[in-house]
């Protein structure tokens, strides 16, 4: 049993379900790993809290999640909304080799207090790099799967790109494949840091 | 042409719990849905507004859920293959309409996707499996329902054709009892190739003899014949008599006792077929688990944490919930110390079906929640408790 636990949230129409939808699709159905989401509903997935939840098992061998909510302390966070940020803890994440990551959007988040005692917390200004680049915030998506893809490191780039591509109109793929090697090359930069840090 | 989209692509698919549970009647060959939208079943009904009119059947919106679960009724009288989907509250609202469907044996399913209770207020998507007081007795007078009670959307893909075969078999009420937080659950599930689904499907059929259409006891062979639904219309279908007991050829003739008695033992002794259990570990145990839907999922959690500290426990799953399998469950707890009952409600419907079946010489301890799942620990913590 080897549980990875997401946890994504901010409020409704960031993109909080679509991108816990494209981590649960990439990792079952491309990655064959088991996994379930579960997510917020009705009024606070429309403008209110929003929040999204993902469990994979990465052991090959498992073929259903026992447990469907994500258990803390979390694998992964990704924290997009003001509100969200104090509800976190530092103890709420994990503190294991290659995992334990957080991403935040200091752009939506003025104050975020627990961030200075998570080791691995990575900011990307998700909005205003997607609205300057892009001219849209909903490519914001991209860039965390993207940042996720190469954190998490159990999603392939094909598996993730074939997600994409199951995800978003195909008028919009190139722009949205952009904003993917943006959030890739955020994470991986950022990887780098760590471990010259750790040097 | 048309019938060739009933069946999705053999593959592996990510979906909502409910979609899956919609899939799977489709899969069973459902030709209607009516029903009244209600968080948290409404992905049901929007699922098949699109999907049935692709396979040439009928979804219709009713004015409420009355003319839901009659619409389902009508359909199921005229030979097709019927279901409705609602909530508690719908629920209560329907089982005039279901008692009078036991008592002319018309098969359907009915999904329940359950909500906190009682009433229609408060946070309707928050989980409560409030409703098996209800459905085990849906209705004024006396008659056996069949229950299921899935846990994951693989299974609310799976168990959703058993009902439908449940339904055509035993002709009851056939609730398949999934709850807020399930129907919305998205999860990867393996929808298997046409052929293989056609070979699980039980179809609709005439009855074979065309005076036999009700249940009835055969004296001959000491047991209870079952014959297939007449459908209206047909020549198997002429006479029926709503307000008496009937007796196979649907006239007045048997008396009120022996009918109750067919409306019943028909599916009582038949438990053995309509009984699905699973069992966990539980072949030296000390402590057994007894749960159903969702709890379990947390119970597996906590049994594999617990073993490895060496306590023998594990866990007796009802997948049918009613019929309760009284047998099963007294060989199940011979022996063991304490019986652990988690339920995602107040009361406890089946630790009280377990305090009868025990006759309480053993210890039960439910552990109730309502609105919430089960967290892991909140089992380990019983289970360490109970092992000291």
């Amino acid at each position: 049993m080897t549980r990875y636990e997401v946890r994504i949230s901010g409020f409704g129409g960031q993109g909080v379900i679509t991108l816990s939808k494209m981590i649960i699709t990439a990792s079952s159905l491309y990655e064959n790993l088991a996994a379930t989401q579960t997510e917020a509903y009705s009024a606070s997935a429309r403008g209110g809290r929003c929040w999204a939840e993902v469990v994979v098992d990465l052991d090959k061998e498992i073929k259903i999640i026992n447990y469907p909510k994500a258990l803390k302390p979390y694998d992964f966070l990704i924290i997009l909304s003001e509100e969200s940020a104090n509800l976190i803890k530092p103890e709420d994440i994990k503190k294991d080799e290659n995992t334990g990551y957080l991403i935040w959007d200091p752009s939506t988040i003025k104050k975020f207090r627990a961030v200075r005692r998570i080791e691995k917390a990575l900011s990307i200004p998700v909005q205003i790099l997607a609205v300057e680049n892009f001219g849209n915030i909903v490519f914001g998506n991209s860039i965390l799967f993207g940042a996720f893809t190469i954190l998490s490191g159990f999603i392939s780039e094909e598996s993730a790109i074939e997600t994409i591509k199951n995800f978003v109109p195909s008028s919009t793929l190139d722009k949205n494949l952009e904003a993917f090697e943006l959030g890739k090359k955020e994470a991986q930069e950022f990887l780098k840091q760590l471990k010259e840090g750790k040097d | 042409m048309k019938n060739n989209k009933r069946y999705l692509p053999e593959g592996k698919y990510v979906m909502m719990g409910n979609v899956a549970m919609a899939e799977g009647a489709l899969a069973a060959g459902l030709s209607f849905f009516g029903g009244y939208p209600i968080t948290p079943s409404t992905e049901v009904i929007e699922h098949l507004s699109k999907r049935l009119l692709e396979v040439g059947g009928s979804c219709m919106q009713m004015e409420d859920e009355l003319g839901s679960i009659n619409a389902v009724i009508g359909a199921s009288l005229v030979g097709a293959k019927a279901m409705t989907a609602t909530s508690g509250p719908g629920l209560s609202l329907m089982v005039e309409t279901i008692s009078m469907a036991a008592n002319l044996e018309i098969p359907f399913v009915l999904c329940d996707v359950q909500r906190i209770g009682p009433g229609s207020h408060g946070p309707v998507t928050a989980p409560h499996h409030n409703d098996l007081g209800l459905i085990r007795f849906a209705g004024h007078g006396e008659f056996q329902v069949i229950a299921l009670a899935p846990m994951n959307c693989q299974e609310l893909f799976d168990l959703t054709i058993e009902a439908f075969n449940f339904a055509e078999t035993y002709r009851c009420p056939v609730f398949i009892l999934s709850d807020a937080y399930l129907g919305h659950l998205h999860e990867p599930i393996y929808i298997p190739p046409k052929e293989e689904i056609i070979t699980r499907v039980i179809n609709r059929e005439l009855p074979q003899d065309y005076t036999k259409k009700f249940s009835y006891k055969d004296d001959n062979i000491g047991g209870y014949i079952i014959p297939k639904p007449p459908i209206i219309g047909t020549d198997y279908f002429p006479l029926m008599t709503l307000h008496l007991p009937h007796n196979y050829e649907g006239l007045p003739g048997v008396s009120a006792l022996l009918f109750m008695e067919i409306l019943i033992e028909k599916i009582k002794t038949n438990i053995d077929k309509i009984s699905i259990t699973d069992e966990y570990k539980l072949d030296d145990v000390d402590i057994v688990i007894i749960a159903y839907g969702l709890p379990v999922r947390a119970c597996y959690h906590a049994v594999d944490i617990a073993r490895k500290e060496g306590i023998k426990v594990g866990i007796f799953r009802l997948v049918t919930v009613w019929p309760f399998p009284d047998e099963k469950v007294k060989k199940v707890v011979k022996n063991v110390r304490a019986i652990i009952v988690p339920e995602l409600n107040y009361t406890g419907f089946i630790a009280e079906q377990v305090e009868r079946v025990t006759k309480l010489e053993t210890p039960i301890i439910k552990i109730p929640k309502v609105g919430v799942l089960h967290h892991p620990d909140d089992i380990l913590k019983v289970i360490r408790e109970v092992s000291k």
